[in-house]
């Protein structure tokens, strides 16, 4: 079946939290290539990489086990990029990116791809947008064409930017306006950032959904989609040598654009607990915690996942074992890092029983949190994180989607696709005390905003255990 | 993060409700499978090996026949609870050992029941290899059902339940599901529901194992860095001693095509959105017409530019999403349409989605739209046998329905060979008739209880209701009214 899937902004920027964790980790720190490639020979193949005059980055990893290609494409454009009044739009536009251009009208995009036997995605974050195809390798040339005449001559028919209008609202009915933990996820964000960007979310508020004009999309698309503002990662059956050809003929005459405008804004530091009430219908109360962290390519990026697998990391991990199997508090628990060009957020998740309360579960919570910057956390923990590190960088080398998105989000975020393997030595420096010293940092009661969301019943009988007869 | 793409809406939530999902994909070009050691030990049970050894990683899938068909009636959920129970408890490890030990070497395991089958997951470094083996003899063979962690689990369970109700995209399918299949067992939501679930004992659970788990229901896949000569006795020591499943699976009837119609309302008051499922009865995994189905329905609602998703997201903004899927087990299956549209729209929206139903079975699939269907078949394949882990995974359903390795190394010949005619055939077969549907819309009643009364007969319930005895009232209630 398809690959692609409906994904929760929540749990899909889990998935981002995690790509990042293991771009960050190899088992062995070649200081050169050839070093890499006695000790581990999944890496043992030559990468080529190259900056075109319209400052355009290719980056090339032939991977011939299966007669494919996973090619990724990131604009560094997302919702920080965005203003009061055009939020949403980043994500907007990743819509309209596949509704017609120049020499193939909409629809085109899809239908010529999986007729050469491809298909695609595309997300946007905070930080980028990303579009992602993946293709038997005779498709090379259809893809090529295909982006090549978005990039150059994207079409922004009216008729296009309205029904997509429709099919965004639905999608923010989807994830957000039907979905308690989103829509909460969506108000604690806001709440934490009072003055940068990241506080808007991605998906956009619903009046701006309404109201961007086709005029708005015609500026932010000369200004983002330029050649110098992307990166382009092929990995799986290719060879530099095609690749490059087909950039030079495809890519290369599309023109530099002046750089988007810089971000100017920088969030003053928090000083004291912001708090978050939401009432909405339902059965399950939910809270979420968040704590101002750091970018994308901080020293202590590290420490902070490790950090992360230690509190929320499988079922031994200790706020799982504290709040769902001890205290039974709650029935799930997860984290995720907001990471990226400017400070993010640390953010914890919590669904909780309903049956005891959201104050005996944010107590044990916070607890918890407390008694990491206080005792530190174990050798053995850390550890066993650092073993989950490598782990998933094994589970991301095992496939060609995973290798173009390791180095992808290394060349963007830390500025060298080289840093998913140089990384290892970073991970095997992170100590039990650097960690404690972070934890004491980060959870300080004035770094955080609490959200909870309290479930409002109509009384439907019998919604209680064993209520029903 | 947004994303763009709502195709194969749900996955992970269908197989945790429904179970053992459909056959494979299978295909491409060039399949070459690595050569498989296939044996089957003297109490029964079947071991697949295979080496990969790309990257040191081996990934482990391990069937036991049973699953929630075997639920006894009124103890819906037992199937479900006790597979989880296997972890809770294994061997001289408590449920904090497991975790402990899994997670202490970056390890995944999982275990659950489907609606055919228990499962077994793993996935470890191969320097792990030892400990995965233990761990899932264990779990296997040795549960100790600790009566605190099944209490624990018990109400997380109930619990997990009124969290996925919060959001009608968790449950409409499996609601439309079970509500086609009525009485059948394939009909059972596999989690049991609220009221089941709190009626539950570790003595149901002991009696499920010890009815349920055996050598002879087992089979068992194992592919990675490693020699299948090393494997191979490690794994005979580990299971060749273990005895058979107390008692006989039950007899699963093939499921009846729904004629007429029949409406389902399930009613959240505060749903901003309808979400709906028409269907009925699709085919089994073993199908003589599947690799023509797999072709037919990538192109009806398979992929991002089909035909449903064209109509109903591309061309009208009506909705997020629109897809269609084929719900295939031993005996037969379902086939249903899924989507979601604001309350406004649902009339719009359903009429769009019988229309594009309509219009398929009438024309076919014009040449264009087949041959991409093969096309993105044959040329999606190699990336789903990438793994250790989806290697295992596909072997072990393979295993599971009786098809051997042909139904992958054969499989992209067969979809190239795909014509209009077979597919004409296959759709007048398998997708209903405008006269025969099934239709479950999850949302507003009073917003569109008006609406729904246009499709046929409706029966309505509340989301909040436990779902396995609200079905059943709603049988009741409809039965007098269905064809």
């Amino acid at each position: 079946m398809p690959r692609n899937s409906s994904v929760t902004p929540v749990m899909a920027t889990i998935a981002v939290a995690t790509m990042l964790l293991s771009a960050a980790v190899a088992p062995a720190q070649p200081r050169e290539q050839r070093a890499a490639r006695a000790t581990t020979p999944v890496l043992a193949k030559e990468i080529a990489v190259r900056t075109w005059s319209n400052g355009l980055r290719v980056i090339v990893w032939p991977d011939h086990d299966v007669p494919n290609v996973a090619m990724i494409t990131i604009y560094k454009v997302g919702s920080r990029n965005e203003r009061p009044g055009i939020t949403g739009i980043s994500h907007f536009f990743e819509h309209m990116m596949f509704n017609g251009s120049k020499n193939y009208p909409s629809g085109d995009y899809d239908r010529l791809l999986e007729a050469a036997g491809g298909s695609n995605n595309a997300y946007t974050t905070e930080n980028v947008t990303a579009y992602q195809n993946w293709i038997p390798k005779g498709a090379l040339e259809t893809i090529f064409r295909l982006e090549a005449d978005r990039i150059c001559c994207l079409s922004l028919d009216s008729t296009s930017v309205e029904s997509e209008r429709g099919v965004v609202y639905s999608e923010r009915r989807t994830t957000t306006d039907n979905n308690n933990e989103s829509f909460l996820d969506e108000q604690v964000q806001a709440a934490a950032y009072t003055a940068h960007p990241y506080g808007f979310p991605v998906i956009g508020w619903p009046s701006d959904i309404e109201r961007w004009s086709r005029q708005d999309l015609q500026d932010y698309f000369r200004t983002n989609y330029a050649p110098n503002n992307a990166t382009m990662v092929f990995a799986g059956d290719v060879t530099p040598e095609e690749i490059f050809a087909l950039v030079a003929r495809h890519l290369e005459p599309i023109p530099a654009q002046p750089p988007p405008p810089v971000i100017r804004t920088v969030e003053p530091p928090q000083q004291g607990e912001r708090r978050v009430i939401v009432r909405r219908p339902g059965q399950v109360p939910f809270i979420q915690v968040v704590f101002h962290a750091g970018r994308a390519n901080d020293a202590d990026v590290e420490a902070l996942d490790l950090l992360s697998t230690i509190l929320t990391g499988g079922e031994s991990s200790r706020l799982y074992r504290r709040l769902v199997d001890r205290d039974q508090v709650a029935i799930g628990i997860y984290d995720y890092t907001l990471r990226g060009f400017d400070p993010g957020l640390y953010r914890i998740l919590v669904t909780v029983s309903p049956d005891k309360g959201v104050e005996a579960c944010e107590s044990a919570l916070f607890d918890e949190l407390a008694r990491v910057g206080r005792d530190g956390v174990t050798a053995a923990e850390l550890k066993k994180a650092k073993n989950v590190s490598v782990a998933n960088f094994w589970r991301r080398m095992a496939t060609i989607d995973g290798k173009a998105a390791t180095l992808a989000d290394a060349q963007v975020f830390r500025g060298d696709w080289r840093d998913a393997f140089a990384a290892p030595d970073r991970y095997a420096r992170v100590t039990t005390r650097d960690i404690q010293a972070l934890a004491k940092r980060l959870f300080d009661e004035k770094n955080r905003t609490i959200g909870i969301l309290v479930p409002e019943n109509e009384p439907v009988a019998a919604t209680a255990k064993g209520g029903a007869r | 993060m947004m994303i763009r793409r709502v195709v194969g809406f749900m996955l992970l939530v269908a197989a945790l409700l429904s179970g053992v999902t459909a056959a494979p994909r299978a295909g491409a070009q060039s399949i070459r499978l690595p050569e498989i050691r296939d044996i089957t030990l003297p109490n029964g049970a079947r071991i697949l090996l295979a080496e990969r050894h790309e990257v040191p990683l081996i990934a482990l899938n391990a069937y036991v026949r049973g699953g929630s068909l075997t639920d006894p009636e009124g103890k819906e959920g037992i199937a479900s609870l006790t597979a989880e129970m296997l972890r809770k408890g294994a061997g001289k490890r408590s449920a904090e050992q497991i975790a402990e030990a899994v997670d202490g070497v970056g390890g995944a395991f999982a275990t659950g029941a489907g609606m055919e089958g228990f499962y077994v997951s793993g996935e470890f470094m191969k320097s792990d290899a030892d400990l995965m083996i233990d761990l899932v003899k264990s779990v296997l063979r040795n549960p100790t059902f600790p009566d605190s962690e099944f209490v624990k689990l018990r109400s997380q369970s109930v619990d997990g339940i009124l969290a996925l109700k919060d959001d009608p995209g968790n449950v409409y399918r499996a609601y439309g599901g079970s509500y086609f299949y009525g009485a059948h067992p394939y009909g059972r939501p596999g989690g049991g529901d609220e009221s089941t679930l709190a009626a539950l004992t570790r003595d149901d659970a002991l009696r499920c194992y010890r009815d349920q788990f055996g050598a002879d229901r087992l089979i068992l896949v194992v592919v990675g860095d490693f020699t299948v000569s090393s494997m191979e006795p490690r794994l005979r020591a580990a299971f060749g001693g273990w005895g058979k499943a107390a008692s006989a699976l039950p007899p699963v009837p093939e499921p009846e095509r729904v004629g007429g119609r029949r409406v389902l309302l399930v009613d959240k008051p505060d749903a901003t959105q309808t979400y709906f499922w028409i269907g009925n009865r699709g085919v089994s995994a073993v199908d003589s017409d599947r690799d023509v189905l797999d072709v037919a329905n990538t192109a009806f609602g398979g992929t991002f530019g089909s035909l449903l998703n064209t109509a109903m997201r591309i061309k009208s903004g009506l909705t997020y999403g629109a897809s269609c899927r084929l719900q295939r087990f031993s005996v037969g299956g379902s086939v249903g349409i899924g989507s979601f549209t604001k309350n406004e729209s649902t009339q719009q929206a359903i009429d769009l989605a019988l229309e594009t139903l309509r219009a398929f079975r009438a024309a076919g699939l014009e040449p264009a739209r087949l041959s991409s269907a093969r096309n993105y078949i044959n040329g999606q394949f190699p990336t789903d046998l990438e793994t250790a882990g989806q290697l295992a995974g596909q072997l072990a359903v393979n295993a599971f329905y009786g098809l051997g390795n042909e139904e992958i190394t054969g499989y992209p010949a067969r979809i190239a060979a795909v014509d209009s005619a077979a597919v004409r055939r296959a759709v007048a077969r398998v997708y209903p008739p405008d006269s025969d549907l099934v239709l479950v819309m999850v949302g507003n009643a009073a917003k569109v209880r008006t609406v729904a009364k246009r499709y046929g007969p409706v029966t309505e319930i509340a989301l909040a209701r436990p779902m396995i005895q609200a079905l059943r009232d709603a049988r009741q209630r409809s039965r007098p009214t269905a064809r």
